[in-house]
């Protein structure tokens, strides 16, 4: 009976297996160091969160210290910010907590100019039609799970294409990034004691029948998630939920100043702890504690809220695509550093403040 | 209880059942190795499952079944055919050629079906149980059971004749 051989010869192969102690002990040698790389990642991710949401720039980066190679004057991925000491940091906020396969629903480039006088956070619409690299043309969202793997997700390579289709769209260097899961919203949140946001119309949620009144009101970091989420019923849709999401992360930027988290060893360190572990960032940034611990502050830390100019796609077109005229001035003078002049001449397309 | 309780009492049968998946002790061993740092490093959503020795097989067979693109695969392919220093398997020779070819079949097995005949024929375990671990109907599995002893009868049909 082939059954019993079978049985026979799996019981006569016993034998072939090793001992396990230099086995546990390899074991335990590996989990060892990959918990500590993987801890060195979460402190590190927390403090790019926190300079990118917060919008904490960072002067003393110190550009002449070896200077940029002349080569990545080409978009160059280079490790240290420009000469002109602009910052970009890219916050993708995907659609799950990241098990499964998420789209990257928000994108949001935090620009700190380099004269420090205060963050701008440029939003592009998910539905905007790119060039995805290696993938033709697709929605902004869809470069993330293209990246990222649909079964089992890696949130850094869906992270990796996302900033790639971003620097070929925008024409900016992206220094550094941080992918936000739900979890992670939600633990950002609760770790600063809620978010003020202030409503310009109300919100109903499809998802738990929450309701969120036009005008002021705190969040916690369950609301916050449940809010961001919400585009139906919303007069242009996804576009509004991307202003709200300016609005939330500015009012995140506010919450964390007024609770002095940077200036207040004992706060941020609870802060790194607390959220550290749900937080994933690109992994090619080495000193981000570094940087952190120069505190350096903006003249200003109140955001300026800007969406990317976008036309509703006309005919047969299937994606949203950028303003033809308004898109190109928007992305020269973000890539020039001269938001502060665009903003002053363009007042109706910036979030009001408050 | 703890990771360490776990790995005391758990460690060798798993490491048994992954000498029988891949059918080589060096594969095995770091097929059990990779699995259990990840064991180590999740311990606490391991033991929140309502049977982590299952959880951890589970994790295991995954392991073994999807990991096409891994490194340890890589390393398998360089290292060629598995040791055959086995005890006890000289006296018959006749009779010992043919348990040896069983082996060797196992071993061109898709390696979901080869999984299936390991948790059923060595590990015992109820059908039900094998759907669980693979992840699975319980139609599947024996399915896949009854197509993979018809092509090990195949192969002695062949020997014999």
């Amino acid at each position: 009976m082939i059954e019993d051989d079978l049985r026979a010869a799996f019981a006569r192969h016993e034998p072939l297996t090793p001992p396990t102690g230099p086995l546990r002990a390899a074991i335990d040698r590996l989990a060892i160091g990959r918990r500590r790389r993987r801890r060195r990642w979460q402190a590190g991710g927390t403090a790019l969160a926190l300079l990118g949401v917060l919008g904490l720039g960072v002067p003393l980066l110190t550009p002449e210290r070896a200077g940029p190679p002349p080569t990545a004057e080409l978009l160059g991925e280079s490790a240290r910010p420009a000469p002109s000491g602009a910052l970009n940091i890219l916050l993708l906020g995907i659609d799950g907590d990241g098990r499964t396969a998420a789209r990257a629903d928000a994108v949001l480039l935090v620009h700190i100019p380099a004269d420090r006088s205060r963050p701008y956070l440029v939003s592009l619409p998910r539905d905007l039609g790119v060039p995805i690299p290696g993938q033709g043309t697709d929605k902004l969202n869809a470069a993330f799970p293209f990246g990222a793997g649909f079964t089992r997700p890696e949130l850094t390579k869906g992270y990796e294409l996302t900033r790639r289709t971003v620097a070929e769209l925008t024409g900016v260097r992206v220094d550094a990034g941080v992918v936000l899961t739900y979890r992670a919203v939600r633990s950002l949140t609760d770790a600063v004691g809620g978010v003020p946001v202030c409503l310009p119309e109300r919100v109903r949620s499809v998802h738990t029948k929450r309701v969120f009144p036009a005008g002021c009101q705190r969040l916690d970091g369950a609301a916050s998630v449940d809010l961001l989420r919400q585009r139906y019923g919303l007069p242009e849709g996804s576009q509004d939920r991307d202003r709200n999401a300016r609005l939330f992360a500015a009012g995140l930027v506010r919450q964390s100043t007024d609770q002095g988290v940077l200036t207040d060893p004992v706060r941020l360190a609870k802060l790194l702890t607390t959220v550290g572990p749900d937080l994933v960032v690109s992994p090619d940034r080495g000193t981000l504690l570094d940087l952190l611990r120069l505190a350096p502050t903006l003249r200003s830390v109140e955001p300026v809220g800007i969406g990317l100019p976008v036309a509703w796609p006309t005919g047969k077109e299937r994606y949203l695509r950028t303003d033809p005229k308004l898109a190109p001035e928007f992305l020269t003078a973000l890539r020039d550093d001269r938001l502060g002049d665009w903003t002053a001449r363009h007042p109706k397309l910036v979030d009001e403040a408050r | 209880m703890t990771y360490e309780e776990f790995a005391d009492t758990r460690l060798a049968p798993l490491l048994r059942y992954a000498v029988m998946l891949t059918g080589d002790p060096h594969q095995a061993q770091d097929l059990v190795q990779e699995t259990m740092v990840r064991v180590q490093l999740n311990w606490r959503r391991v033991v929140r499952a309502d049977s982590p020795e299952r959880y951890v097989r589970r994790m295991l067979t995954n392991q073994y079944v999807d990991w096409k693109r891994g490194s340890w695969m890589r390393r398998v392919l360089l290292r060629g055919e598995p040791d055959e220093s086995l005890p006890a398997s000289v006296d018959h020779a006749q009779s010992a050629v043919d348990r040896d070819q069983i082996w060797s079949w196992l071993s061109r097995l898709p390696r979901r079906q080869r999984a299936t005949l390991v948790l059923r024929y060595y590990e015992d375990l109820p059908d039900a149980e094998i759907a669980d671990i693979l992840g699975c109907a319980v139609g599947t599995v024996r399915s896949s059971i009854s197509r993979a002893l018809a092509t090990l009868r195949a192969e002695y049909v062949e020997v014999r004749s």
